[in-house]
């Protein structure tokens, strides 16, 4: 009996002209995603195979291939020659002791003697009389035993479909800086862009030593779990503790964050110019805290020269964030209680409405070129996986 | 390489501990619980190091002692030792001793919690008014961890004995072993002491116990440590607790003085105006705590970076930023949040205490001013 992992993709079929560089894209994402582990991965038509591994990896393999962005689905199947007694009894050693089942067959080899109705009854019937306990439901089974006889002279049985995680294969959409926190919401908006193929490079502000090291450690532990399904990431980090104690020094308190989020911007951007990235990505939502207002959006676009700022998480409530961290893995390190840059300096009224004539006239206080070239010589770089 | 000033957290491993126990590690590595040779003679090792532990604590014959992994773990087994009735501890107990009492009111126990003074030790007053003819245990840090306070700890115990001779009276002196003048005696039960505060290594504490006081196992197994706590010998860290132990009180006295002169020169060096000693002037002389009306841990940072380590009440999380001991001192919010601790050990010089104060008045002073 020999093992094999199926891949289904998602969206790449849209793509038309296009869809051969999609298709490339996505292989060398699986490939990176089972570096380590010996592998083949073939595509016969429409989906990949994953043969040629050791025995007892399909399973690490599956999970490792369903985190990848395009995967629609992946199954662990059995393959055999394509005919009748040895499907029969690979149908016999997945399906299920008892409950309701249907047959599910595809055959893209005409030449075999039986046609994918006839395949379904007969091995359903077959099934049926070994097994007492199971019944047949065709509308909505609790297993699904598909048989695909390909063109090859095997077939493939499997039982098991484990869903993607979807959207499209990362590097196929560009590249965007996300401006990563050591929050909840930062980490979910890289995940949700990055599900639409585009890579990411983080940008991590601090403020030591007003942070501390294991604020640093925890975002780098994010970016960690970010890269698992991105194939690899880069975080810069970059000190804004002198911006801000020259904003703490010269500008209204209240402006602290106001000032602080414009620095941040046009660090990532000019971060960004440099790593080739045509976006800012935030995990700002509306009214979630006093500065992610229109009015505190507005005021941070307005020193963006060239890159659109991407919020996905623009519309959705604090609870939806939370439930999506979960599932990706990132919740737990998020609320780790370490503080960030923004709770330093904290003013007590932090401005709601920032008017941007005002922010612009505080700023100029501020020598906005030098503060930013002090960061940017300060910046470090850390790559993970990839 | 940076003046180290927070041995209160763990110090310096002894090199000649070390060596003794290295070569346990390399020659003597078998099971002391085996019955052939080899495991009989780590068995020998491991009671001359029990003994060799204990001698430094109370006079031979009365007390017993269990080696455990830590000071938490023979904290905990005290305190889960208790029999029926309320407990009694103080405000001032290390987090081992206050979340294990925690932990038994969660549990449908009563206990009771007795204040403290403003230099940190316990309110004797108040913490005798808690005990009553239901008291099972009383509990009371013997060196504070966070403020140096020594509290009297046979009187309290003798104190507590004539309300209710029925109390147990454990006492957790990870920080006073090897540091402070004291002997174990009959009023105490229960004793804490630890390796790695003294020259030893984690992974060795011991719990003393006058003989005849009940323990209950929190660790249940193969019945090693006289089914007090179950795991196989930790042989390598006892041996050099022992080792560590009979270094750190061969020099008892001499160290006493040499540390109490780096206190002395420290407290005299501190800049008045930006530093508010906590610790009383009869606290162990090992631990200095001083409060600010800056952040603690943006100053210890900054003195990081500048060469010098001391240690934090508590850490900068957004949850806790302020000690509760501190708290329960009486000290203002304002300065609880501005707490280091300065602790010596007797391998620092007064050269290092001047520098350390130089740095710490500088530090201090800069981010005052960053902060205005």
């Amino acid at each position: 009996m020999k093992q094999v992992v199926i891949v289904r993709y998602c969206e790449i079929h849209l793509k038309g002209k296009n869809r051969g560089y999609f298709e490339k894209v996505f292989l060398e994402n699986l490939e990176k995603a089972l570096r380590g582990i010996r592998h083949e991965i073939h595509r016969p038509s429409g989906r990949y195979i994953v043969d040629g591994f050791d025995e007892g990896c399909a399973e690490e393999i599956a999970a490792r291939l369903s985190k990848v962005f395009g995967t629609h689905s992946v199954s662990v199947a059995e393959q055999v020659p394509a005919d009748m007694e040895e499907i029969y009894a690979a149908v016999l050693r997945i399906a299920p002791a008892e409950g309701t089942f249907k047959v599910q067959t595809n055959r893209a080899d005409k030449h075999f003697p039986l046609d994918s109705m006839q395949m379904n009854a007969a091995v359903g019937g077959r099934l049926l009389s070994d097994r007492p306990q199971l019944r047949v439901d065709v509308r909505a089974p609790q297993h699904v035993l598909s048989v695909d006889i390909r063109e090859d002279g095997t077939a493939l049985v499997f039982s098991s479909l484990i869903k993607g995680a979807g959207g499209m294969p990362v590097g196929t959409a560009g590249k965007g800086m996300l401006l990563l926190s050591g929050g909840i919401d930062s980490p979910v908006a890289g995940y949700m862009i990055a599900k639409r193929g585009m890579v990411l490079e983080g940008v991590h502000f601090h403020s030591y030593p007003y942070t501390n090291m294991q604020a640093r450690e925890k975002v780098e532990e994010l970016a960690r779990i970010l890269a698992g399904y991105t194939g690899g990431m880069r975080l810069h980090v970059v000190s804004v503790t002198h911006i801000q104690e020259e904003i703490h020094r010269r500008c209204p308190d209240e402006m602290m964050i106001t000032l602080l989020r414009r620095f941040m911007m046009r660090i990532a951007e000019r971060i960004g110019n440099e790593a080739g990235a045509q976006c800012i990505v935030t995990g700002e939502s509306l009214g979630q805290v006093a500065s992610q207002t229109v009015e505190g959006m507005t005021s941070s676009n307005a020193v963006v020269e060239r890159f659109p700022v991407l919020r996905p998480l623009v519309g959705f409530d604090k609870t939806e964030i939370i439930e999506r961290a979960r599932a990706i893995g990132t919740y737990e390190t998020s609320v780790l209680p370490f503080e960030d840059c923004c709770t330093v300096f904290l003013p007590k009224h932090p401005l709601i409405r920032p008017d941007l004539a005002k922010v612009e006239k505080a700023e100029a206080q501020l020598d906005v070129e030098a503060l930013i070239a002090e960061a940017l010589a300060g910046a470090e770089t850390v790559t993970f996986g990839g | 390489m940076s003046i180290y000033l927070d041995n209160a957290a763990t110090t310096r491993p002894s090199p000649a501990a070390t060596a003794q126990a290295i070569a346990l590690l390399e020659d003597g590595f078998y099971n002391p619980s085996a019955l052939y040779r080899e495991g009989f003679a780590a068995h020998k090792r491991l009671e001359e190091a029990r003994r060799a532990v204990l001698s430094h604590l109370a006079p031979a014959g009365g007390y017993g002692l269990v080696f455990t992994s830590c000071g938490s773990e023979a904290d905990n087994l005290a305190i889960f030792s208790a029999g029926h009735g309320n407990i009694v501890v103080s405000g001032g107990e290390h987090a081992a001793v206050y979340s294990a009492a925690e932990e038994l009111a969660r549990r449908g126990r009563e206990v009771r919690f007795a204040a403290l003074r403003a230099d940190g030790r316990v309110d004797e007053a108040d913490l005798l008014s808690k005990v009553d003819g239901e008291t099972a245990l009383v509990s009371v840090i013997h060196v504070g961890n966070e403020t140096g306070a020594v509290n009297d700890i046979a009187a309290l115990a003798r104190a507590v004995k004539a309300k209710n001779p029925r109390a147990r009276f454990h006492s957790d002196g990870v920080q006073a072993f090897g540091k402070i003048p004291f002997a174990l005696a009959s009023p105490v039960d229960l004793y804490t002491v630890s390796a790695h505060k003294i020259g030893g290594v984690r992974g060795a504490a011991a719990l003393a116990f006058r003989k005849g006081t009940p323990l209950h196992p929190i660790i249940f197994g193969g019945g090693q440590e006289g089914g007090l706590r179950s795991g196989t010998e930790n042989t390598f860290a006892a041996v050099h607790f022992a080792a560590a132990a009979g270094e750190a009180c061969g020099r008892f006295h001499e160290n006493y003085a040499h540390v109490r002169a780096l206190n002395a020169c420290m407290r005299a060096r501190l800049n008045g105006e930006l530093f508010t000693v906590l610790s009383g002037d009869e606290a162990s002389p090992y631990i200095l705590s001083v409060a600010t009306r800056l952040r603690g841990e943006v100053l210890m940072h900054m003195c990081d970076d500048a060469g010098l380590i001391v240690g934090t009440g508590s850490a900068c999380s957004s949850k806790s930023r302020v000690s509760r001991v501190i708290l329960a001192c009486g000290v203002a919010p304002a300065l609880a949040e501005g707490v280091l601790r300065l602790s010596f050990s007797p391998a620092n010089t007064e050269d290092e205490c001047a520098r350390a104060a130089v740095i710490l008045n500088r530090c201090a002073a800069e981010l005052a001013e960053r902060m205005r």
